[in-house]
């Protein structure tokens, strides 16, 4: 059950740190980040440490929010076709 | 009626944390849908009401089928998704949105023995979901590429942002006094005296803080009608608009269950049961939420950011101050 668990998370966090290395577009950046995030969190909880999984999300998410604003602000917009 | 041999089997099933989660998570989402109804059109009667109107009074007896009729109009309608959004991240935005608003359930104590499930970092979960829910906020407001979806967005992140702090240093005053994370511990800390009478100040600023997390009237800047079309929500439709709808309105019952919980006693109360006080509670506190709806106009942005750092900050530290010189002496 438990590694089956742990699979599962290593999974989902490596694939969304890889989604957002490779994206084009930040906010997708940011949104993948916070993805990766979530998923430490989750493997703070299997390693049964929950204070520091609901400190992961608090801080993090919080970080990402901050990430994403300033990634709308300072990037360029996306191309609106005509 | 149940009788106890089946009663101790519900209970023994219950104490397996998977039913215990599969349960709780049906029995909120069904209660929290079923109340919606309720309360929406409760909410357009009494505003009604307050504003010399009849509301809807056409659907069924005094217009109470009229929820029934918008959710059959919003479950029909096209669903359209902008031709320059960014479709994955529209489509995911009420999704995401629906998912986080009903994390928080999780924690709440409806009653004595009525919790999913007693974290003992409870409030500090509920924290750190419900500083989620901008998330999906920012990106209903930026997939779109529509000027007033982000604007919405925007403010909706600042607000959140801002008030995510006045909020969590209010709580603080509540867990010194417990000396627990707990909710139930919470809770049971107030079997002699309510918080609100301890932590007047802190009730003060939590109040503030969660009406405006709840992003209701007086703080609707997220989606001031008269300013930004529909704020973050401009280009949806259909079951996606129904969805954030749901979300929002799930918010504002989570914001008074939350001041019921740590403020005004919880479960307790004389004569009735608990969980009977607790809706109580909630329920008055809604009024409230919907009567300020009402009764005051909307705030500008910049008025509501000075109000979180230069007023609201402030008194939750000295909040937090009072208490704890009160619990050293």
């Amino acid at each position: 059950m438990e590694i089956i668990a742990f699979v599962a998370v290593s999974a989902l966090i490596l694939l969304s740190s890889l989604s957002m290395v490779l994206a084009k577009d930040m906010v997708r950046a940011a949104l993948s980040l916070a993805l990766a995030f979530i998923g430490v969190a989750a493997l703070f909880i299997l390693l049964e440490a929950e204070f520091l999984a609901a400190i992961q999300v608090l801080i993090y998410a919080g970080a990402v929010v901050v990430l994403m604003l300033f990634a709308v602000m300072l990037t360029k917009r996306r191309r609106v076709r005509q | 009626m149940v009788v106890p041999a089946e009663v101790g089997a519900i209970a023994n099933l219950l104490a397996n944390p998977w039913i215990r989660g599969a349960a709780g998570a049906v029995g909120f989402a069904s209660v929290i849908s079923g109340s919606l109804l309720i309360l929406i059109w409760l909410e357009r009667k009494f505003i009604a009401r307050l504003q010399h109107r009849y509301g809807p009074n056409r659907v069924g007896k005094y217009g109470i089928l009229q929820l029934v009729v918008d959710g059959i109009k919003l479950f029909t309608k096209e669903d359209i998704v902008p031709r320059d959004a960014d479709k994955l991240i529209f489509t995911l935005a009420p999704i995401v949105g629906f998912a986080v608003a009903l994390l928080p359930f999780l924690v709440i104590p409806i009653g004595e023995n009525l919790i999913v499930s007693d974290l003992n970092i409870g409030i500090l979960y509920l924290l750190a979901v419900s500083s989620l829910a901008v998330v999906p906020t920012l990106m209903a407001g930026w997939s779109p590429n529509n000027k007033y979806n982000l604007l919405g967005g925007m403010r909706a992140a600042a607000m959140m942002i801002s008030y995510e702090v006045p909020m969590g240093l209010a709580i603080i005053g509540v867990v010194m006094l417990t000396g627990s994370l707990s909710m139930v511990d919470i809770v049971r800390a107030q079997e002699g005296m309510w918080f609100i009478i301890p932590q007047f100040i802190g009730f003060v600023v939590f109040v503030v803080a969660a009406f405006v997390e709840a992003a209701r009237l007086p703080f609707d800047l997220p989606e001031a009608e008269s300013e930004l079309v529909q704020g973050w929500t401009t280009e949806y439709s259909g079951m996606k608009f129904a969805m954030l709808l749901f979300a929002e309105y799930i918010h504002s019952i989570l914001a008074s269950l939350l001041i019921a919980i740590l403020f005004l006693g919880g479960w307790y109360g004389p004569v009735l049961p608990g969980p009977v006080w607790l809706l109580l509670k909630t329920f008055l506190v809604l009024l409230v939420l919907m009567w300020m709806r009402a009764t005051v106009p909307r705030v500008r942005i910049d008025q509501l950011l000075n109000i979180g750092w230069k007023i609201l900050i402030p008194l939750a530290l000295l909040n937090i101050a009072i208490t704890g010189i009160y619990k050293l002496v």
